[in-house]
């Protein structure tokens, strides 16, 4: 019953255009716009190894994740709340951006308190801007489902998993994330 | 069984009114009082100096009040109350901001006495204006009638000028006590208060003027009196 | 009978619950907080009484001993409970007499911030109120490091009793905020004098005051007690979250709330929580209570800054990292005048709500509306603030909007965090018109004072809908004891599940109520003294199950 929520060549492709376009559409979200600067999506047979990451309202178990700059982890995203939750690997800076481009989703009503609108999330909302929610370092997943994301961590920095749907993040549901140097 | 049930319903129907408060304790029905006196001052100026007041105290709830209204204004040359009356009058309220009255009102100045009968009305007019109007029917038979109006202007929310004004009409004459038919007199005045606590204690001061008209002013003539007079005022307005 | 107590008696036993005793003494003490010494009711020798700590789950017994020499009662307000243990003299029992001691026993069925009060006479004016903090059994949906009760109240040098009477001599005798000649003549001199003349004569015309939005003032503003020298302050380490447990114990006042600095998440609303909702600023109505987390990260001292919605006064508490630490006092925002929207002069559009119908609001108008604060807002901060608050009459002066330009919380950003009743269908409603005589201050529904009217009857397991049109000139918090107010706000299942709504004037509200409590209650508006002079109702619930109607 597992829902694979972005396959891994729409992650690659979808890294790539952030990678290649700078005129990234606005709508759609660019929280993954910095993930480039410490690892990129890869492949499950690619992973040393799997944390199962639980999502509640509103709060992660675990609540710290620590990894190893050069590992790739599959993280199998569990989401047992009543409300929409996400999993998203970023600074907080990053979160916080991102924070603003989800209220919008709330807004446009994209993003429903317990399910996701995925009919007007593909609506046009002006300008070919769309508002998707794909970036590779991010999950956003409805009660009840599951998702993963494969991340190649490539170096030694202090991270933040949060859920960046409105009011979650200020609430609690942000862990640690910290990638040790290679050498430890 | 279905005996049983009802037993039990009637005896916890019975336990509810049994135990219950007979009567909510609120206040929304609770009689409450009033004193106040809208002017008490001492006049200076044409013909003899004047100690006036104009007051009311009442008791009662929201729409029922029973009131006791009092004016007088006595003249220190040569001693005598010029006018001395009062009221006792029930008010009901009839409207948002009217309330209909009607009671006795008992003169006895310096001179005759007179004993009327009393109906009217008094409230809030539109534009602020707060008004009064009586018709009067004295044991004599005479009719009268009096409509008063004051408004307030905030200087400030605290410094208030007040102008008021009074108009006396008589259906008849009535000698004794220096009646003519028609206007008999007008009456007005400008005072400027200072609320100085909350407003229980407004000091002021300011000017009144009266004047006799018609049949009125001419028996006063007759007699000697003045028919007009201008006066500074200083007082308090009581509030309690 | 006898086989209802066993019964009763058996599940009691069958639900072994924690238990535990509190004792409570109503008594007088002298108070200072406006620099004249007064008279105050206290609960065991304070104003605010203490926090009562509840766990969910147990079984509380409360012993209320009154030395006063009238009589007391203690109401819990919001709680669920059986309906003798309400605490409302006159409805549920007969109060506490002078030197008795009742006994209150009741199960904690409910968690959240909640607070208790006298429902006797003017009583809670005086002094007689405290806070209440229920733990939750389970753990809650938003992480805090430390927690602070912030119960806000109104003092007056007056007693409650000496206000109502001075009220029933002048119906104006406590507003200081009238419009003067100087008013007029600044208006002028904006407006033009036709304008100007025209705009005061329709208030002369229905004797109304635009500025009419406390009728009483004169208070002095606390916070835990504590007015604005007295600067109550909660420590905070920096990056630490701080739940702040907001409690409107005023008998009067709405306050607007905000902490400059800090974003306000907030996360309850009357004792149930809500989806988490950040804004810069929100309104508290009278007896409401909102929980807000923040966090502030900088090593510094924050103000927190409650001014009353007329603008009368403020009073500001402060967060800090160390003793004797504070922040700059915001200057206090103009009065807001009332416009001809509050006094329902246009009703077209408030029909039903129309939401959609308010976008094409003059928003000129607003900034006209005596709120000179906001000529220098940046609108472009507004983001989507910017859409006027739906639970105010399009033109409102009362629309409240964030001293910053940010978002200022509205009872349409309230969604229930767990929905307590599911979404169905009223069976019925009820049409409760909001009225009173401002003039002669007496206060009814439907033009019907307290002691006049018949109770409101409702039927046991029936959902109930509440229809409030506010003719008056004043907003009115409406309480309901004993169930929960669903309030309208069109999001079905996630509309916010409170115990009191606030009716701004010229505006209908809607609430629904699943009737699930047998016995006799109180509905009020919760301004003491429209409460006080006839803005009530009972509520009789018909039906139910007879041990709970016949509990203690």
């Amino acid at each position: 019953m597992n829902t694979r929520t972005h396959s891994p060549l729409v992650l690659a492709a979808a890294l790539l255009l952030s990678l290649s376009s700078t005129a990234q559409a606005a709508g759609s979200h660019g929280g993954g716009h910095g993930a480039s600067a410490f690892g990129q999506p890869a492949e499950a047979s690619a992973a040393s190894r799997t944390i199962t990451v639980t999502m509640r309202d509103n709060l992660f178990e675990p609540e710290s994740i620590a990894v190893k700059a050069g590992e790739t982890v599959r993280f199998v995203l569990r989401n047992e709340g009543d409300f929409v939750h996400e999993f998203n690997i970023g600074t907080a800076a990053m979160h916080a951006a991102h924070q603003e481009e989800m209220q919008m989703m709330v807004e446009h009503g994209v993003l429903e308190p317990d399910r996701i609108n995925r009919d007007r999330m593909k609506m046009d909302m002006g300008g070919g801007k769309t508002m998707q929610h794909d970036d590779p370092n991010s999950v956003l997943l409805e009660p009840g489902k599951t998702g993963e994301i494969v991340w190649t961590f490539t170096k030694a920095t202090d991270l933040e998993f949060a859920c960046n749907v409105p009011g979650h993040y200020d609430a609690g549901m942000v862990g640690k994330l910290s990638i040790k140097p290679k050498s430890s | 069984m279905r005996g049983s049930t009802r037993t039990a319903a009637v005896a916890a129907a019975l336990m509810l009114t049994a135990t219950l408060p007979a009567q909510a304790e609120m206040l929304d029905d609770a009689m409450f009082t009033s004193v106040r006196l809208d002017r008490l001052e001492y006049r200076v100026g044409d013909g003899s100096n004047v100690a006036a007041w104009d007051a009311e105290a009442w008791i009662g709830g929201d729409y029922w009040k029973l009131a006791l209204e009092s004016e007088g204004e006595y003249a220190t040359r040569p001693g005598t109350f010029e006018t001395l009356e009062n009221q006792l009058v029930v008010r009901r309220l009839v409207s948002d901001f009217f309330d209909a009255k009607a009671g006795i009102r008992v003169d006895t100045p310096a001179g005759p006495d007179r004993v009327y009968g009393v109906i009217g009305f008094q409230g809030l007019a539109p534009q602020w204006l707060e008004v009064e109007g009586d018709l009067f029917l004295s044991q004599k038979g005479d009719l009268s009638s009096r409509f008063s109006a004051e408004y307030d202007i905030l200087l400030t929310n605290r410094l208030i000028l007040q102008p008021v004004a009074e108009i006396n009409m008589a259906f008849s004459d009535d000698r004794e006590i220096g009646q003519g038919q028609g206007i008999t007199d007008v009456e007005a005045g400008l005072r400027l208060s200072y609320d100085l606590v909350d407003r229980t204690v407004a000091p002021y001061i300011g000017v009144h003027w009266e004047r006799k008209l018609g049949e009125t002013a001419r028996i006063a003539r007759d007699e000697g009196d003045d028919t007009d007079a201008v006066r500074a005022v200083a007082g308090v307005r009581l509030l309690f | 009978m006898a086989t209802i107590v066993v019964m009763a008696a058996a599940f009691a036993v069958a639900a072994p619950a924690r238990a535990a005793t509190y004792d409570i003494t109503i008594g007088r003490i002298t108070v200072n907080h406006s620099g004249t010494p007064k008279s105050a009711i206290a609960y065991n020798g304070q104003t605010p009484g203490p926090t009562l700590r509840f766990k969910e789950g147990e079984d509380v017994t409360i012993n209320v001993t009154n030395t006063l020499d009238e009589s007391t009662s203690i109401h819990w307000h919001g709680l669920i409970l059986p309906f003798r243990q309400d605490g409302v003299p006159g409805i549920t029992y007969d109060g506490i007499a002078p030197g008795e001691t009742f006994t209150y026993r009741f199960p904690i069925v409910q968690s959240g911030t909640y607070w208790f009060h006298s429902h006797s006479g003017m009583q809670e004016q005086d002094g007689a109120y405290g806070s209440i903090v229920i733990d939750a059994a389970d753990r809650e949906p938003f992480k805090y490091d430390r927690e602070y009760v912030v119960l806000l109240s109104d003092s007056h040098d007056h007693s409650g009793d000496r206000i109502l009477a001075n009220l029933k001599k002048k119906s104006d005798y406590y507003n200081r905020q009238q419009r003067t000649v100087g008013d007029f003549l600044r208006d002028v001199g904006e407006n033009g004098l036709s304008a100007t003349l025209r705009e005061r004569a329709d208030w002369g015309e229905m004797r109304m005051m635009a500025t009419d939005i406390a009728d009483v003032q004169g208070y002095t503003f606390l916070v835990n007690g504590k007015n604005a020298d007295d600067n109550w302050t909660g420590r905070f380490e920096p990056g630490e979250r701080v739940r702040l447990r907001f409690i409107n114990a005023s008998a009067m006042t709405y306050f607007d709330v905000r902490i400059p600095g800090l974003d306000l998440l907030v996360v309850q609303a009357d004792g149930n929580n809500v989806q988490p909702v950040k804004v810069e600023e929100f309104r508290i109505g009278v007896s409401e209570t909102y929980d807000v987390i923040v966090r502030p990260t900088e090593s510094r001292a924050y103000t927190i800054f409650a001014e009353s919605m007329a603008r009368t006064g403020f009073v500001r508490a402060t967060l800090a990292p160390g003793a004797d630490l504070q922040a700059e006092i915001p200057v206090q925002r103009r009065p807001p005048l009332l416009t001809m929207a509050d006094m329902g002069m246009d009703h077209g559009s408030m029909a039903g709500m129309d939401h959609s119908g308010m976008a094409g609001m003059d928003h000129s108008k607003m900034a006209g509306s005596g709120q000179g604060s906001m000529a220098g807002m940046d609108h472009s901060k507004m983001a989507m603030g910017d859409k006027p608050d739906a639970f105010y009459a399009p033109g409102s002066g009362l629309a409240p909007t964030a001293a910053a330009g940010g978002k200022f919380l509205s009872y349409a950003d309230l969604r229930a965090q767990k929905p307590l009743y599911p979404d169905r269908e009223a069976t019925r409603e009820i049409e409760l018109r909001l009225t009173g005589n401002m003039e002669r201050y007496f206060w009814s529904i439907n033009g019907v004072k307290y002691s006049d009217a018949e109770p409101i009857r409702l039927k046991y397991g029936e959902r109930v809908r509440f229809k409030f049109v506010n003719e008056t000139m004043m907003t009115h918090p409406m309480h309901l004891h004993g169930m929960w107010s669903i309030l309208d706000t069109g999001k079905g299942k996630w509309d916010p599940v409170k115990h009191t709504v606030s009716v701004a004037p010229g505006t209908t509200l809607y609430t629904e109520t699943e009737v699930d409590a047998p016995g006799q209650w109180a509905f009020h508006c919760h301004l003491m003294y429209h409460m006080a002079t006839g803005m009530f109702r009972k509520v009789i619930v018909e039906g139910g199950p007879q041990s709970a109607a016949l509990s203690d």
